[in-house]
């Protein structure tokens, strides 16, 4: 019986041959048809462009911008050296297009850590033992998730943001910081002009070995290297300490000093950061959920407290589970900076606007910002990924 | 009673020295700002200016002598709406009354706001919605009839509201109108991304995992922005309302991500399913169609119900190509010199108004992921 089956194959050679040539012809077909779509579609854009006097090229990125932007910066060249500076229209397109990343960048990095902490924090704070904790942060949560995060960068920046008093008469909170309709002035970092050398070397030192005590294991090597820090820190502190707390200082039309961020940035920083945390919190708590109750029990029956449990027991297994999950909330946090435009702020797909209506380049420019953006989320994917596979490794030989 | 009231508070906000901790510091913080707003709303809100708006907000510029297309509008989106609610939900005694006076307060607000016929007519859209929900939910037939009727409906409102130009729509009613059309043509595209993704040849799968991720990688705002510019470099010959444009970028965009939610939906789907009807003589297409998709689609209408809500939210980016949603008419209003002093009742009537229907959106999708996972028990 099993050999007449063996005998008779359901596909004869040649009928075998026919299907793999046909489905290679199919194959062909469509790599065709599509290619032959996006080539179609790209001829006919690059035409109607040239009817308009407009070449295809990235020339017009190395020319004058003429445009002015509120905020960002470009990078350049002093001697050998590559250094930051502010944007000014004399900068080429490039260096504008580059400010524009340089803004989207760093709201987003912000974003990402002040999302994280006080998302986690909400999340907690949706599993708490008091009822109105419980309630307020369920109540944020829905409340920032069912409208639209435009309204509420909108809201922030004319109905907020805008309303703040004017910087002479806004009152120094928590010694320095002061929110004014012309921005928020933080209080920063200077470095003393008459700092010797060797005390701001020693206090590279103490960062470097601070951050190596983070990036060490095995409890020794951090302790050595935390001691090392801390010796490097009283040796600074000891030859005169090359850093002193830089305090804004109001003045008619905002402060001096500190560190500064214009209402634009204030405005969209605000708004992407509670949107975000409120997505946060919910990943944070359906992974708190998803843990088997069973870990909670353990932890209580063996005397552990319930703030114990959640830091020590609950945490650090959420952790694990909500990376992915974070990780598709960065990439959107990158994605919706580009909102930026509808306060003002110069954002890269703000600039990516301006510098196209100046020059007409859109195909050139959509290109351009596509790319960046798909990096972004690579990148954003690739650090988490190995963020993942790192303390997935710590997990299992544990 | 009153130890029970005390038993409550013990054990939801006395419970440990850190949760009455918490409690002391919440509780007065949250009394002064209820005494604040409510101090706000009552005493120093001037609530007329969103009664002067109210066209505007929910019409845009729409001409006033042709505003009973808009009504038309209203009255088969609250039909759709209820067809839709027949489908998911009984309409039981508690839900109907709620429903009901709900609606009869908005219709007895625009009465005041804008005159007992504008009130007549929102309340006659509200019994349409309503008799759709209970005849959908009593008769098979209905049932039947409420996809044809969707697409019957989406077409009749754009044929009534065409009529005078597409750029004069505006408001909520273009927010929703888009939202409508949007949810509509992404989910047939998505689905083909999707079997595409999972197909056996291997182009197919490279070319429609490049575009559903290409999609997912870059803002709506920016496809948006880019359909709307290139649509008349393709056709310089016809001219094309921004409107369509608009809405052909949200529906690519939106297209990737319904084929995520579908290709999950795919995976859902036991391998046996597809080998018994293999074993039966099917071919790809009558497996994909008649056995596949069904079961998948069935597992992700939660999620696809969910992203309404995005669409929903993404539909105030459309003023980057230069038409006044719900968001932007309020903007508008406020750009009034008139009306400048009013941020806060402008905003927090649009944010009332967007959360009042994103929770609605959120709600039914939680009520469908519920209904499901007991079908499938």
């Amino acid at each position: 019986m099993t050999m007449q089956i063996a005998e008779a194959p359901y596909i004869t050679p040649t009928r075998r041959r026919v299907l793999v040539v046909s489905r290679w012809c199919l194959q062909a077909a469509i790599v065709a048809v599509v290619a032959g779509l996006a080539i179609w579609l790209a001829l006919a854009v690059r035409e109607a462009l040239a009817r308009k006097g407009i070449q295809f090229s990235f020339g017009y990125l190395w020319n004058a911008a003429n445009i002015s932007l509120s905020e960002g910066l470009v990078l350049s060249r002093d001697g050998a050296w590559p250094v930051l500076e502010p944007f000014s229209p004399t900068h080429s397109n490039a260096q504008a297009l580059f400010a524009g990343l340089w803004n989207s960048l760093k709201v987003a990095l912000t974003a990402i850590v002040l999302c994280t902490v006080s998302g986690t924090l909400v999340g907690i704070g949706r599993l708490s033992t008091n009822w109105l904790v419980r309630n307020l942060c369920f109540g944020l949560v829905e409340c920032v998730r069912n409208t639209p995060l435009l309204i509420q960068i909108v809201f922030w920046y004319f109905a907020v943001v805008l309303r703040f008093p004017p910087a002479n008469a806004a009152s120094g909170w928590l010694g320095g910081l002061i929110a004014s309709r012309s921005g928020l002035f933080l209080p920063g970092l200077a470095v003393s002009e008459d700092a010797s050398l060797a005390s701001q070397a020693l206090l590279v030192a103490a960062v470097a070995s601070t951050i190596a005590a983070l990036v060490m294991r095995g409890g020794r090597r951090k302790l050595t290297c935390l001691a090392v820090a801390l010796v490097a820190l009283a040796l600074a502190a000891a030859l005169g300490f090359p850093l002193s707390a830089d305090l804004p200082v109001a003045t008619r039309f905002g402060a001096r000093g500190g560190f500064a961020l214009s209402p634009e940035m204030t405005a969209i920083l605000l708004a992407i950061t509670v949107n975000s945390a409120a997505y946060v919190a919910e990943i944070v708590r359906g992974a708190i959920d998803a843990l088997p109750k069973g870990q909670w029990e353990a932890a209580a029956s063996l005397g552990l407290s319930r703030s114990h449990t959640l830091r020590d027991i609950i945490l650090p297994q959420v952790l694990r589970i909500v990376l992915p999950s974070l990780a598709n909330r960065y990439i959107s946090l990158t994605k919706d900076t580009s909102l930026g435009i509808a306060i003002g702020f110069p954002d890269l797909f703000n600039v990516y606007g301006t510098v196209s209506n100046q020059t007409g380049r859109n195909l050139e420019g959509v290109i351009i910002v596509m790319l960046t953006y798909l990096a972004l989320s690579w990148i954003i994917s690739a650090c988490v990924n190995a963020l993942n596979a790192r303390i997935n490794r710590q997990g299992g030989t544990r | 009673m009153s130890t029970v009231a005390l038993r409550w508070l013990h054990c939801n906000l006395f419970a440990k020295p850190f949760d009455a901790a918490l409690s002391l510091v919440v509780i007065p913080a949250l009394a002064w700002a209820i005494y604040a707003s409510l101090h706000w709303g009552l005493v120093e809100a001037r609530w007329e200016v969103i009664g002067g708006s109210l066209k505007v907000l929910m019409a845009g510029i729409y001409p006033v002598d042709q505003i009973w297309r808009a009504w038309f509008a209203l009255a088969m989106l609250c039909a759709m709406f209820g067809a839709g609610l027949g489908l998911a939900m009984r309409p039981g005694r508690v839900a109907l009354t709620a429903v009901a006076s709900v609606a009869i307060l908005i219709a007895a607000t625009v009465a005041v706001v804008s005159g007992a016929g504008a009130g007549v007519l929102a309340a006659g859209s509200a019994a349409l919605g309503l008799a759709a929900w209970s005849a959908v939910h009593h008769s098979a037939r209905a049932q039947r009839l409420v996809l044809p009727g969707l697409f019957a409906g989406v077409a009749a409102i754009f044929a009534v509201l065409s009529a005078p130009g597409f750029e004069v729509w505006g408001g909520l009613l273009l927010s929703i109108v888009l939202t409508l059309t949007v949810s509509i043509l992404s989910v047939p595209f998505g689905i083909l991304l999707a079997l595409g993704r999972q197909s056996r040849i291997a182009s197919l799968r490279l070319i429609s995992t490049a575009y559903i991720e290409t999609m997912r990688s870059v803002p709506l705002i920016l496809v948006v922005y880019w359909v709307w510019i290139i649509v008349p470099l393709l056709a310089p010959d016809t001219s094309v309302p921004s409107l369509l444009r608009g809405m052909a970028g949200y529906a690519l965009f939106f297209a990737a991500y319904v084929a995520e939610y579908v290709r999950s939906g795919l995976q859902a789907v036991p391998k046996g399913q597809i080998e018994a009807a293999r074993s039966l003589g099917m071919g790809t297409w009558t497996v994909n169609f008649d056995i596949v998709l069904p079961q998948a689609l069935r597992v992700v209408v939660p999620s696809l119900v969910g992203q309404i809500l995005d669409i929903f939210n993404g539909a105030t980016l459309v003023f980057i190509i230069g038409l006044t949603d719900f968001l932007r008419a309020g903007q508008m209003i406020l750009a009034d010199p008139q009306n400048g002093g009013r941020t806060y009742e402008i905003y927090l009537f649009l944010f009332a108004v967007y959360f009042a229907i994103g929770g609605a959106i959120t709600y039914a999708s939680r009520r469908l992921e519920a209904h499901l996972a007991r079908g499938s028990r």
